[in-house]
């Protein structure tokens, strides 16, 4: 309902106020202007963020001082403490950063943003930014147009740092002008009410433009025409601050637990500096009024006089929080908690079996087949084929014909759950079973069935990669790349068929060792693939990136296919142990394989 | 001298590896033979299937098996010779 209500709100007051004053037009025209800027500039940092800021972020975040120093630059740098919050939580997610480092950073943006001020107050307000920000934005827009990714990053930081400076330049003249027709100034507050009422206005202000950065270019131009008294500056300033912390917690939705936490940290730390700071607002500019004696700022140079403010309080934060930061990651761990997520546990491998020998190697053998069961569904799933046609007499090339619909499920979770988390069991259980005694062919088979886990989880992340370009085919009207994707869905479905069936008749010798068959098979499609591959690219139908995709996802196809009859044949034969043993050996490798699709038909078959 | 070599004989024959190696030989021959039946059967499909796609997958399972039985003769051949070797 708000936000129904609220964007049009904000349109009819925008178009009442373009209506009645061009003064507001030229102001509101550069926060839009400077925000398109900030965007851009967003845009430019990413195009570095793949690789270069990663490095640079393990190497300086394993240490406070560092992370510190690392939030300082970076934001002065970026001059955008939101976007570097949000990297950072989302290296938090990643995994890249533990939770100490990254409320370490959040501290450094926080005095790092002040450089802007600093800037803007210094330097923007004095000179025609415009002039700078022509060139900047020719420049820029012409490596925008490059192709390659890092000309394209610089271009667009480059824009992003033009329209920023045009942006201010625009708020700036709004301000010159609006002074000489109205007196903003009659609106100024004294005492605490107006300190609160400056404050939430602040907040609001940037809560509605996502950057404090935008409010406090918006202060400094509003304080240099004298439209705001000083001390409502001050106020709005210290509002910003708070208000900034929105675009973290916006950005900390989608984010692990350890995400939710920094923009926890991010928001207390801005709380109580800004209460800190309202606190002792008067205190604060006396000390301002004393530093700025003391390094040459002049008496009514009120907009370098907020920049003081400005580094002092958030300073003054950074002083009181930093001995607590330990106390407040803990806090933190200990009430933002993660939902308990339902891992699938182990039904097999009871505590106490480890030390009777045959029921632990049945154990492993049974949870092992459960997981390839559960393996099998969520490939069923990746496919988008339903589960059912494993167990049907179907032809699968009719079924996946069929299966046009994309199954939604989060193979990822699913994968996460269900089969890492009790591999990870198998694992542990297996190891906790060899304690006790070394060597022999218990640990022989032990270990074969460990692999054959392995190769199971492998199939799934084969099938998980496939998946990314089958979905994407499969809402396009590309019928030729559709047609090839089913022929690697019909394969991996044949094989997990082919090795139902092997397994059901596994009480005789030949039946896992049948499986050999579907390596012969596998080798011989997928050849046929890469074939065909090169005759659509001949005749037009697909093009090469389409084609380089195709090429890399029969390869995911193949290793899937191998996988799963890798495991097959270890877990699926039944006989006695000495038999299964020598039955393996006789499995054939990748090697002869290959030599046996070199080899005639009738030679071998004698 | 004699009673010596007829004691490391039968320490042989009583050595864990040597039964091992033993079983190994009885399973590979047990294998073989199964997969032999196989062939076996799978050769009488072939002359009785008339169908062209029929007919190449049962060649190509037969061809697995070839190989496989090969290799497998190989290894009890080599086993064979192992355990002739130990009881000279």
């Amino acid at each position: 309902m708000l936000r129904k209500t609220f964007l049009p709100a904000i349109f009819v007051l925008l178009a009442y106020g373009f209506a009645v004053s061009a003064d507001f037009k030229t102001i509101t025209a550069g926060i839009a202007i400077f925000l398109f800027g900030m965007l851009a500039l967003e845009e430019g940092f990413k195009a570095f963020t793949a690789g270069g800021l990663e490095k640079i972020l393990r190497a300086s975040t394993n240490k406070l001082w560092k992370s510190m120093t690392f939030g300082i630059v970076t934001t002065s740098v970026m001059q955008s403490s939101s976007l570097v919050s949000v990297v950072t939580i989302s290296f938090l997610s990643a995994g890249l950063l533990d939770l100490m480092s990254g409320v370490g950073i959040i501290f450094g943006a926080n005095l790092g943003t002040t450089t802007g001020a600093w800037l803007v107050a210094g330097f923007g307000l004095k000179v025609n930014l415009a002039a700078y920000a022509m060139p900047m934005l020719v420049f820029g827009i012409i490596l925008v147009f490059q192709p390659t990714k890092n000309l394209k990053g610089t271009g667009y930081v480059l824009a992003g740092l033009g329209f920023l400076f045009l942006g201010i330049q625009f708020m700036k003249d709004g301000f010159d002008s609006i002074g000489q027709t109205i007196d903003l100034a009659q609106y100024t507050m004294t005492g605490y009410p107006g300190v609160l009422a400056f404050a939430g206005i602040g907040v609001a202000a940037t809560v509605i433009m996502q950057s404090s950065h935008a409010t406090l270019i918006l202060i400094l131009a509003a304080l240099a025409s004298q439209q705001i008294s000083y001390e409502n500056a001050l106020a709005l300033a210290i509002g910003s601050n708070v208000g900034t912390t929105v675009t973290a917690i916006i950005g900390s939705f989608g984010s692990s637990i350890d995400g939710k936490r920094l923009a926890m940290a991010h928001l207390v730390f801005n709380i109580v500096t800004g209460l800190l700071a309202i606190g002792g607002i008067y205190q604060l500019m006396i000390a301002v009024e004393w530093l700025s004696r003391h390094v040459g700022i002049a008496a009514d140079n009120y907009t370098l006089q907020l920049a003081v403010f400005h580094t002092l309080f958030n300073l003054l934060g950074v002083i009181v929080m930093l001995p607590l930061m330990r106390s407040l990651v803990k806090f933190l761990e200990k009430t933002i908690v993660a939902d308990e997520i339902e891992i699938e546990r182990p039904l097999y491998l009871s505590a106490g079996l480890e030390d009777i020998r045959d029921a632990a190697l049945e154990a492993v053998r049974k949870e092992s087949i459960r997981l390839y069961d559960l393996a099998a569904g969520v490939i069923m799933d990746g496919l988008s084929v339903s589960r059912d046609v494993l167990e049907s007499e179907e032809k699968v090339k009719r079924v996946v014909k069929q299966s046009t619909d994309i199954i939604d499920e989060d193979i990822d979770d699913l994968y996460e759950r269900k089969l890492k988390a009790l591999y990870g069991a198998i694992v542990e259980y297996i190891v906790h079973s060899r304690g006790g005694y070394s060597g022999g062919r218990l640990n022989e088979e032990l270990n074969a069935i460990r692999q054959a886990g392995q190769h199971v989880i492998e199939a799934v992340k084969g099938v998980k990669h496939l998946r990314k370009n089958l979905t994407r085919f499969m809402q396009s009207d590309d019928r030729f790349t559709m047609k090839e994707y089913n022929r690697l869905r019909r394969l991996i479905i044949t094989v997990l068929r082919e090795i139902d069936t092997a397994r059901k008749s596994a009480s005789e010798s030949k039946s896992v060792l049948s499986l050999d068959h579907l390596k012969l098979e596998i080798e011989e499609k997928t050849r046929d693939f890469g074939k065909g591959l090169d005759d659509l690219i001949r005749k037009e139908r697909i093009d090469v990136q389409t084609a380089t995709s195709l090429m890399n996802d029969i390869s995911y196809c193949r290793e899937t296919c191998w996988d799963l009859v890798e495991a097959g044949t270890v877990l699926f034969s039944a006989s006695g142990l000495d038999e299964t043993v020598a039955m393996r050996s006789l499995a054939l490798g990748e090697d002869e394989i290959a030599e046996m699709m070199e080899s005639p038909d009738e030679e071998a078959a004698r | 001298m004699k009673a010596e070599k007829m004691l490391n004989k039968l320490k042989d024959i009583l050595s864990a590896e040597r039964q091992a190696q033993l079983e190994k030989y009885e399973s590979l021959k047990k294998v073989l033979k199964a997969l032999r039946v196989e062939k076996r059967r799978l050769q009488a499909e072939l002359a009785a299937e008339t169908d062209e796609d029929a007919r190449h997958e049962i060649a190509s399972r037969l061809k697995v098996i070839s190989k496989q039985r090969k290799k497998g003769l190989t290894v009890l051949e080599e086993l064979k010779s192992e355990r002739d070797k130990r009881s000279h």
